[in-house]
């Protein structure tokens, strides 16, 4: 759970205890502060409607950041690796490379390499991208494809977001090795559905053109416009290749080798596998180097340094100084037109503490009631009908709206609101009988 | 009608200060009023009527002097002790009603019982006694935006004795009220304070409303006068008989006549 989980889930909570203390100890005076949201529907709803839309943009927000924050954080246990060429990008290395570090290879694998890495602990990928469209010119979004080639054994393992892969569908890529996943906003581009066959003209391994059917559709939003490809099928590629070229490699078979990953189990293991790797003398020639994922991550979103930075610290706090001051402006005006009521409240018994709770009450119930619908329908429409945010940022194609917004949404809420209303609330708590008074009479 | 008085005014001043100017509203101002009676308060505008009636309800704190409603003496609580007081012993009916328009009659009735440790089956007894008391039990869940300026007069009535206040203070009542509904609202009163041996403290400009009262006080420049039956307004002023007041010397009442 993210620190902004956490922090608004604790406000959240706060909120409910006092609310249900009141509830308890006073309900008519929580009667009292839900009637008194019905005085003026029209103004309620206004300011209701303001903060859910001020709510959606934070939400908005903190979706994409927190899931980069979460992305480039360093992780202490089950670290992922990412080991790619030093000198060149994208990395291009032979095949050979990944036998060094395949603990399924063990007369292959560098030595000092297996106490650290696992069976389920290695995983690599190639590239592979094409267009079913064969004339150049007819080329759109629409029609190229881009997928890892992979061993499929290594899917569940290794691939983020796809652990609970029905294993059957495996069994189906090894059984089929042109069978490929695709993922939902890319088969919809495509106009294709589990079963249809393509071929793919390739783009960046020209010659290599490649038939596919589709296999069942990629779960979540992850890999929407992406697809995973069984990498012996990729590899007969080159050989077919050969075989039609008059026994001529494919100028790009010695470099096929895009990505490998490796899972160690704490930052001690990152730093060993990390020297092994990198001080190798079997990898002189084209030196690597090793980072740990997120490391990775964070390299890439350097160009967006500076927009994640004011996203994060200047939009959100004007939206939620717009916030308060919308709720803030709101209650104020119903406080002044109350003032008489206030008074006579005062006359009947009620402490000022009372009304001070009273309109806070009413801010907070408006704040939190709204920024909770705000953030409910947000994980609705973004995630269930637009499939996530499309924000175009490195290699992330949608971010969807965590479950966690929906303390974010309450927190926000109830917390502008809360602060919005500290003012009004303690003018009404402020009124004076006899001032109130003296001009009735 | 028991003669201890249950509201007991000493050497009240009360000023007001607008920038540098100092406004007096009360000049040693002294009054008893014992248990049960019915006092009609008059007075022209800007006499202080209401500034009297805003120190007895303990709305407000004198300048100087003293201010005891049975044994408490108001003017020297703080506003929370004030508050909790005001809820067990002033009944408060206002000119303008000043009901909650989100509340329906039942609920406005409740609201100062909602203050009290009262289960919700004793706040229900007590609402529905004070409302059969001003004939309003078929009205409970009228808001008052659907009640008759007479029938929330009576809701506001309902309100100000459904906690059995020691003191039931009346800012002019009928003020805004036709003849009929005023008259109803006064014999209203009366029953309460024959049947209910209430004291009443009520400020109005209405002859006919005074004309219900036991005693008739009228405010001058600041200070109580009281109309004999002769017509000769004599004011009351300075010294309370002995034991009037917890600790205070002996001293005699003296009267003016003017």
């Amino acid at each position: 759970m993210s620190l902004l989980t956490i922090i608004t889930l604790a406000i959240s909570i706060a909120v409910l205890v006092a609310a249900a203390v009141v509830l308890v100890l006073n309900p008519r005076l929580f009667l009292l502060i839900y009637r008194n949201l019905g005085r003026n529907f029209l103004r309620t709803s206004l300011t209701s409607v303001a903060i859910v839309v001020l709510v959606i943009m934070v939400t908005m927000i903190w979706t994409v950041v927190s899931f980069l924050d979460a992305s480039t954080a360093e992780q202490s246990q089950n670290i992922k690796l990412i080991v790619t060429e030093r000198w060149q990008l994208p990395s291009q290395m032979p095949s050979s490379h990944a036998d060094y570090m395949d603990p399924e290879k063990p007369n292959a694998i560098l030595p000092e390499l297996k106490p650290y890495v696992g069976k389920d602990d290695f995983m690599t990928w190639s590239f592979y991208g094409g267009s079913t469209e064969k004339d150049p010119s007819k080329r759109t979004r629409d029609n190229l494809v881009f997928m890892f080639a992979m061993n499929p054994e290594h899917i569940r393992p290794m691939m983020d977001d796809l652990q609970d892969l029905d294993p059957k569908i495996i069994e189906q890529m090894q059984k089929d090795e042109s069978l490929v996943l695709l993922g939902k906003e890319r088969l919809e581009m495509m106009n294709m559905k589990v079963g249809d066959k393509f071929t793919l003209v390739s783009m960046n391994y020209k010659g290599i053109d490649l038939k596919f059917t589709v296999g069942p559709v990629l779960p979540g939003n992850r890999y929407n416009l992406m697809g995973i490809m069984n990498a012996n099928y990729f590899n007969r590629g080159f050989d077919t290749y050969r075989t039609e070229n008059k026994n001529q490699p494919h100028p790009l078979e010695n470099r096929r080798l895009n990505l490998i990953w490796l899972r160690v189990r704490d930052k001690d293991a990152v730093a060993k596998v990390g020297g092994i790797i990198e001080n190798s003398p079997t990898f002189s020639d084209r030196p690597l180097k090793c980072e740990t994922a997120s490391s990775g991550i964070a390299a890439f979103l350097d160009a967006y340094r500076d927009l994640l930075f004011g996203m994060k610290w200047l939009l959100v706090p004007a939206i939620l100084i717009s916030m308060t001051l919308v709720i803030s402006n709101a209650i104020a005006i119903t406080v002044r037109e109350r003032r008489t009521e206030m008074a006579v409240l005062k006359v009947l018994g009620f402490r000022p503490l009372q009304i001070l709770v009273m309109v806070l009450g009413e801010a907070v119930l408006v704040g939190g009631l709204s920024g909770f619908i705000a953030t409910l329908g947000s994980i609705a429409i973004i995630n269930w009908v637009f499939g996530g945010i499309p924000f175009p940022i490195a290699f992330f194609p949608a971010f969807t709206v965590p479950l966690d917004a929906l303390a974010w949404g309450f927190a926000i809420g109830a917390g502008t609101g809360l602060l919005g209303s500290c003012l009004p609330a303690w003018t009404a708590r402020s009124v004076k009988v006899s001032e109130v008074f003296a001009k009735v009479a | 009608m028991s003669a201890d008085p249950i509201v007991r005014i000493r050497g009240v001043h009360k000023f007001f200060t607008r920038g540098s100017e100092q406004i007096d509203v009360l000049n040693d101002l002294n009054l008893e009023v014992p248990e049960g009676e019915f006092l009609g308060l008059m007075g022209p505008s800007g006499s202080g009527k209401t500034t009297l009636l805003n120190l007895i309800a303990g709305l407000d704190r004198p300048s100087e002097g003293e201010v005891w409603i049975g044994n408490s003496c108001v003017s020297k609580m703080s506003e929370a002790q004030l508050a909790r007081w005001r809820t067990r012993n002033i009944g408060f009916i206002f000119q303008f009603y000043h009901l909650l328009p989100v509340l329906t009659a039942f609920e406005n009735v409740e609201l100062p019982l909602i203050l009290l440790p009262l289960s919700k089956a004793e706040r229900h007894q007590q609402v529905m006694t004070a409302l059969d008391l001003v004939g309003l039990s078929d009205r409970l869940s009228h808001r008052p935006g659907q009640l008759s300026g007479g029938q929330q007069q009576r809701v506001g009535i309902a309100r100000a004795i459904v906690t059995d206040p020691t003191l039931i203070v009346a800012d002019e009542p009928t003020g805004d009220l036709d003849s009929r509904s005023a008259t109803e609202i006064l014999d209203l009163l009366g029953e309460l304070q024959k049947s209910l041996h209430k004291t009443i403290l009520l400020v109005t400009h209405d002859p006919r409303a005074a004309e219900r009262a036991s005693r008739i006080l009228h405010l001058h420049k600041g200070q109580l006068v009281e109309a004999g039956a002769d017509g000769v307004k004599t004011s009351i002023r300075a010294e309370l008989p002995s034991g009037a007041l917890p600790g205070t010397p002996d001293t005699a009442i003296r009267a003016e006549q003017r």
